[in-house]
């Protein structure tokens, strides 16, 4: 008897809390579904400004995906061959030449606070001189897109075939801040290949096999 | 506390959902007690569900870009570079796969002019050993752990605290010219200082046997290729014999059956115990190891009747000489000048002796070279015995150790270990705390060969390089480094290693091609220096470079030592092969060697090439022998000797094949900590663990090495093999591998369809198709033929070739990450491997005939696993590859049931083991299954799908032979052809086509991928047993015929 009150109220419970999930039943997902994933990075990079804005390249910084499986993170001097030279945005350096033109000064140094953590993890001072004594850190940036331990993607054969980024990352030049915008499950990969770019759109179809062990292996 | 932060960052509904869980699950805890079973049981399930929906993968780790790119290294990208192997001094020409700042696998060098692309199965898995965690991460003083800066003055200190003092450096044999320099640069600055070699798989003996006759102490350099009849007493050149690698690749180019007409050399072994070798051998003669310089003195007078030279041979040996022996004077005679014999005995008589036949046939500057020798080799015993002698007179003031093991692979091991320990400073350079270590009072690890610059130079002429491709794991420092900075001159490995070469290698005699547009001699100019880069990139591109070398020029043969033998050979020893006693064989095993590599679980579990045991050694009986004194397999025996020493108790193994009057036993085995394997493998109810706590895998034989006539022999003459008591199951795998042919798919004629078809080389030469068996089958196929897409993968084995070496199976373990399960679990019938090779015996008269037969997955295109899977977890993909899902896999193992092959490995239980350091041995582009499911060969489909894309993203064709499956690779033999069955450029193609092709079980029509070259032996076609035997090949006239020249 003890047990079947138990079994009821614990069933009660779980629909009860269904009920009260029920709102937000679109935001659920299967377990391992991260889509919709946007942390919050140690810098606060904007691929909308970069990417967007300044049209740079995606594989300028993600150089990897045409030599590897991964896009890869660029590495700090990739970053630096540009913030060498731009250390804070254009509309701030122009702030301060003027008020210190009107103030009859020499302007100061303005370094955008976001590169200073840069330089900060290369152990370089504002002057970009190495800091005595300074450790370089690399800068860890959390992670987003990560597929299961056991697929096997592979950027080079997408970038091959002419698949934008885009297609999977989303209007990622829109992003100030970086969201996982599919949900990057099995299905979803699938839906792609069975009919890469729709039918009788490219003449040369690209060959997206469905065999497993194109990525399980 | 970094996750929490990062669970804060995720929807409020998750975060709700965990710490519903969280209560709900300390609430079920609280309530735990006083609850009943059923209840909570039913709790729990609520919970789990609950769990389940709300659960979702914490969030990712986080990704750390490198601060400086270098375009060599590219996250996920592998990288090889040559290398050359430091597993045993054969020093073969390596590539080491590289991705992410980590060494993955070794590989054979294609390019490598001595072993041709091949790998041995040790050299492969001495990579384990760099991931060793029990490795010494620092250098010790007194057995206390210290650091180099504080270890390096008191050894120096040491040193030179007074003048005349004794110094003795013990080495393994050292052909590396930067150590070679830094040896002679330590040395000079002591007035005393002494040099020893000792090799603990000697081959002293012969070394001595051509300072006698030749007049120069050098080991010959083999050149199998050459020879068109090989006659071996006791040599194991495919296995374990100076230079396997070099040799097999040599044997197996003169054994190379494609051509027209075929050129196969004739092997002849005589031998005691059945060695791979002897295994491999067109004839296998046994000889009691006692007889053998018996029959080599009859076989020397045979060949010097047939001779112009007056050449009296010793020991006017009285009898009639053995018909093998007559035969093969016959055919050896015919062959002079290609002909080669070898002797892997330690009797300086036996090698005088085969110095003798050699220079009758001809063989020096064919078979032999002398005159740009091999170094691999170059211990001297009777160095040893003096060195020992002045340990024992406590003349030796420092003795340094490098690479030898003195007090486990010598004879008196615990004398040693005193000798050495009242050495006011012993150093040893070990890497781990072995034996030796141990005892001595400082050590210095070197760094694995993986991390650390170094140099070989195997054969005379013939450079090899070794890149670091890791950094240093804990504080090792190079050899050299550690004498140089001892000689108060340091200098980094690489500095030195330069310096040596431009010296050495490059300019000294202007000989290195590109050498030849610079002026030597001029070393500061910067023309030289350029000159010397381009040198120096090319040779550590490719790995090794090739330097004409001025030739050593060592005198012709001596007759005038055989008289002195004569005279000294009254004596000469005749082992006593009747009666109770026997002769105690000792012998190193293909992957285990003189046991430096017994710290490394995939050569423990590797089976033994012939017996197919693994984890133990064991006494090996002939089964007469043993059915006479009254043991069978399994039982303990103890082999005691008439000299006292320490006796020997030891599992049986019943070989067929081995002489009666021989026991043989392997070294390699007891070494000081392997009880690091007693938790190996699973751990549950009945497990029993591979080794005790405190024991050792197998027993130390090495003490028996005996002394006679100043070389370490491995033959001991009368001891006694009696019951122990007690009985000891062996890990032996091919009792359950062994393919066997069922009743009903017998062929019309009653004769199954042999697994190993075989044609002797006179009815190959006569017919292509020799060895085809009888009989069609009905290709009935329930399912609709399969048709290929693009590609459609193959296999193809060539059974000739094959050595059954065994450098495969550990090529796929590494690759596949194969886990090593242990001495329990093989005897289970469960090890993991994808690939092994199943040897079969077949008896012809009374010679012991073996087959060895790689088996993997065949892929079938009707796979009967297929077809019996109910979660649709094995699958045939579009190219003929038959997929194995994990994901998929329910366990349910009807797929093993099903498999004809008996290929494929099941889970039973996880393997992974959290091991920080040894897991970084694991190959990041294959999944470490997890428990219960089912694994098999997938035709290593990682690379198959690496070489598409990378052939894609350049816009290429995939072109034939781009894909090399890992067992493929290694392969010395070149046994392995791998390819697109779809691509007619393909090698694959060819080997389909050729008439020696079959393929496995015909008659249940599953149409494997993979198919065998018939196995043929150079024989007189009588010798075939009769069902394989077309009967059209009775050609006996062919026997004696030596098959020559293409």
């Amino acid at each position: 008897m003890r047990s079947r009150i138990l079994t009821l109220i614990l069933a009660t419970g779980i629909a009860l809390a269904s009920l009260a999930l029920l709102p937000r039943a679109a935001e659920m997902r299967g377990p391992g579904n991260n889509q919709g994933y946007e942390p919050v990075q140690p810098v606060a990079y904007s691929h909308r400004l970069h990417a967007g804005e300044l049209q740079i390249d995606c594989q300028y910084c993600h150089s990897g995906a045409q030599r590897s499986r991964y896009a890869g993170i660029p590495s700090a001097d990739v970053c630096m061959n540009c913030h060498r030279f731009i250390k804070a945005p254009r509309s701030q350096v122009r702030a301060e030449e003027l008020a210190a033109e009107a103030q009859g000064r020499d302007p100061e140094k303005v370094v955008s606070p976001e590169l200073a953590k840069l330089y900060q993890a290369l152990a370089l001072d504002e002057s970009l001189l190495p800091v005595a004594g300074g450790e370089p850190q690399p800068i860890q940036w959390e992670r987003i897109h990560q597929l299961p331990d056991f697929v096997y993607f592979d950027h080079r054969p997408h970038l091959a075939a002419d698949v934008r980024c885009q297609k999977c990352h989303g209007p990622i030049e829109t992003m100030e801040r970086v969201r996982q915008m599919e949900s990057l499950s099995m299905g979803w990969c699938i839906d792609c290949h069975r009919d890469p770019f729709g039918k009788g759109k490219n003449a040369a179809t690209p060959v997206a096999s469905t065999d497993c062990v194109s990525c399980h292996y | 506390m970094s996750i929490k932060a990062k669970r804060q960052e995720r929807s409020p509904a998750e975060g709700m959902t965990d710490s519903l869980r969280q209560e709900k699950a300390r609430r079920g805890a609280e309530q735990l007690q006083g609850f009943p079973r059923r209840d909570f049981l039913k709790a729990s399930g609520f919970l789990v569900a609950g769990a389940a929906v709300g659960c979702s993968r914490g969030p990712a780790p986080e990704a750390i870009p490198l601060l400086e790119g270098s375009p060599e290294m590219v996250p996920g990208q592998s990288n090889w570079y040559a290398s050359t192997c430091g597993a045993c001094s054969a020093a073969c020409g390596a590539v080491v796969r590289s991705r992410d700042g980590r060494p993955l696998k070794l590989e054979g060098n294609s390019l490598h002019a001595l072993s041709r692309g091949g790998l041995c199965a040790v050299g492969q898995a001495s990579l384990l050993e760099l991931y060793d965690s029990q490795r010494l991460p620092q250098p010790l003083w007194k057995g206390e752990a210290t650091a180099l800066r504080d270890i390096d003055p008191r050894i120096e200190g040491a040193l030179n605290s007074g003048a005349g003092r004794a110094i003795r450096l013990l080495t393994e044999t050292i052909h590396s010219p930067s150590e070679l320099a830094a040896i002679t640069r330590f040395g000079e600055r002591f007035e005393d200082f002494r040099h020893v070699v000792y090799d603990p798989l000697s081959c002293s003996a012969i070394l001595d046997a051509h300072a006698e006759t030749h007049g120069s102490r050098v080991l010959p350099h083999y050149r199998f290729e050459a020879a068109e009849v090989v006659v071996s007493f006791d040599a194991d050149f495919l296995a374990t014999w100076i230079s396997p690698v070099e040799f097999t690749a040599g044997y197996s180019a003169a054994r190379d059956l494609s051509g027209d007409p075929p050129r196969m050399s004739y092997h002849l072994q005589f031998e005691s115990r059945v060695s791979l070798t002897g295994s491999n051998a067109d004839q296998r003669v046994t000889v009691h190891p006692a007889e053998q310089t018996t029959w080599m003195s009859h076989l020397a007078a045979e060949l010097a009747h047939r001779s112009s030279e007056a050449i009296e041979p010793p020991f006017a040996v009285a009898g009639p000489v053995p018909p093998p022996v007559a035969a093969a004077a016959e055919r050896l005679w015919q062959a002079r000048g290609h002909a080669l014999v070898v002797c892997g005995s330690q009797d300086l008589e036996a090698q005088i002796l085969c110095n003798l036949l050699n220079h009758l046939l001809d063989g020096y500057g064919r078979c032999l070279d002398l005159e740009h020798p091999s170094q691999q080799k170059q211990g001297s015993d009777k160095a040893l015995a003096e060195l020992r002698q002045e340990l024992a007179e406590g003349q030796v003031e420092a003795l340094l150790i490098r690479g030898v093991n003195p007090v486990y692979d010598l004879p008196g091991g615990e004398e040693w270990a005193e000798l050495i320990a009242r050495v006011p400073l012993s150093v040893s350079f070990s890497q781990s705390l072995d034996e030796t270590a141990s005892v001595a009072g400082a050590v210095c690890p070197e760094p694995h060969f993986l991390a650390d610059w170094r140099d070989a130079e195997p054969v005379l002429g013939m450079f090899s390089l070794t890149q670091p491709l890791v950094r240093h794991l804990g504080q090792a420092r190079g050899f050299a480094s550690s004498l140089l900075a001892w000689s108060g001159d340091p200098h980094s490995e690489l500095e030195w290693l330069q310096e040596t070469w431009k010296r050495q290698v490059w300019g000294s005699e202007g000989s290195g091609e590109e050498a030849e547009a610079e002026v030597p001699g001029s070393p500061d100019s910067d023309s030289s220096d350029s000159g010397f880069r381009a040198f120096w990139d090319r040779a550590l591109h490719d790995g090794f470079t090739r330097v004409e070398r001025a030739a050593l020029t060592p005198g012709s043969f001596d007759p005038a030592v055989l008289t002195a033998l004569n005279e000294d050979g009254a004596g000469h020893s005749s082992g006593d092969s009747s009666g109770d006693s026997l002769s105690l064989l000792l012998y190193p095993k293909a992957g285990m060697l003189d046991g430096r590599h017994a710290h490394n679980g995939w050569l423990q579990e590797l089976p033994d090439p012939v017996s197919k045991v693994s984890w133990d050694n064991y006494a090996c009986l002939s089964p007469a022998a043993a059915s006479r004194l009254g043991i069978e397999e399994g039982d303990l025996v103890r082999i005691s000797g008439s000299d006292g020493d320490q006796d020997l108790v030891l599992p049986t193994f019943l070989q067929p094949g081995q002489h009666d009057a021989v026991v043989a036993v392997a070294v390699g085995y007891g070494r000081a900590g392997t009880d690091r394997f007693a938790d190996v493998g699973p751990v549950w109810v009945e497990g029993q663990p591979t080794v005790e706590e405190g024991g050792t895998v197998g027993v130390r034989a090495a003490g028996w090495l005996n002394r006679r006539g100043g070389e370490l022999e491995t033959v001991v003459h009368g001891v006694k093999v009696e019951l122990a008591g007690g009985h000891q199951q062996l890990a032996k795998s091919q009792v359950y591998n062994d393919l066997e042919v069922p009743e009903k798919l017998r062929a019309a004629d009653g004769h199954p369809r042999p697994i190993v078809q075989q044609a002797s080389l006179a009815a190959y030469r006569a017919d292509r198709t020799a060895g085809t068996p009888h009989g069609h089958f009905p290709e009935a196929n329930l399912w609709p033929d399969f048709a290929a897409g693009k590609h459609h993968w193959g296999m193809a084995i060539d059974l000739t070739a094959c050595t059954g070496c065994s450098a495969c199976v550990i090529a796929c373990q590494v690759e596949n990450n194969i886990p090593v399960v242990g001495r329990d679990e093989v005897r289970r019938r469960r090890d993991l491997y994808w690939m092994r090779i199943d040897r079969y015996y077949s008896q012809d008269g009374d010679d012991l005939q073996v087959s060895h037969q790689p088996m993997l997955c065949h892929h079938c295109d009707n796979a009967p696993c297929e077809s019996v899977c109910p979660v649709l977890a094995t699958v045939h993909s579009e190219e003929g590859l038959n997929q194995q899902v994990y994901n998929r896999c329910v366990g349910t193992r009807y797929c093993a049931n099903n498999c004809p092959l008996k290929v494929r490995r099941f889970n039973w239980f996880e393997y992974s083991r959290e091991d920080a350091t040894a897991n970084l041995v694991l190959n990041p582009d294959v999944t470490v299954r997890s428990r219960g499911v089912m694994e098999k060969c997938s035709f290593c489909v990682q690379r198959i799908q690496e070489a598409k894309i990378s052939a894609g993203s350049r816009g290429e064709e995939l072109a034939a032979g781009a894909v090399e499956t890992a067992c493929q690779q290694s392969c010395p033999a070149g046994a392995i052809v791998f390819g697109d069955l779809a691509n007619p450029d393909s090698e694959i193609v060819k080997s389909v086509a050729d008439p020696r092709h079959y393929r496995l079980f015909e008659e249940l029509n599953i149409q494997p991928s993979v198919g065998y070259q018939r196995l043929i032996r150079n024989q007189p076609s009588h010798d075939q047993p009769s069902h394989d035997q077309p009967s059209h090949d009775r050609q006996e006239e062919e026997e004696g015929h030596v098959d020559s020249h293409a």
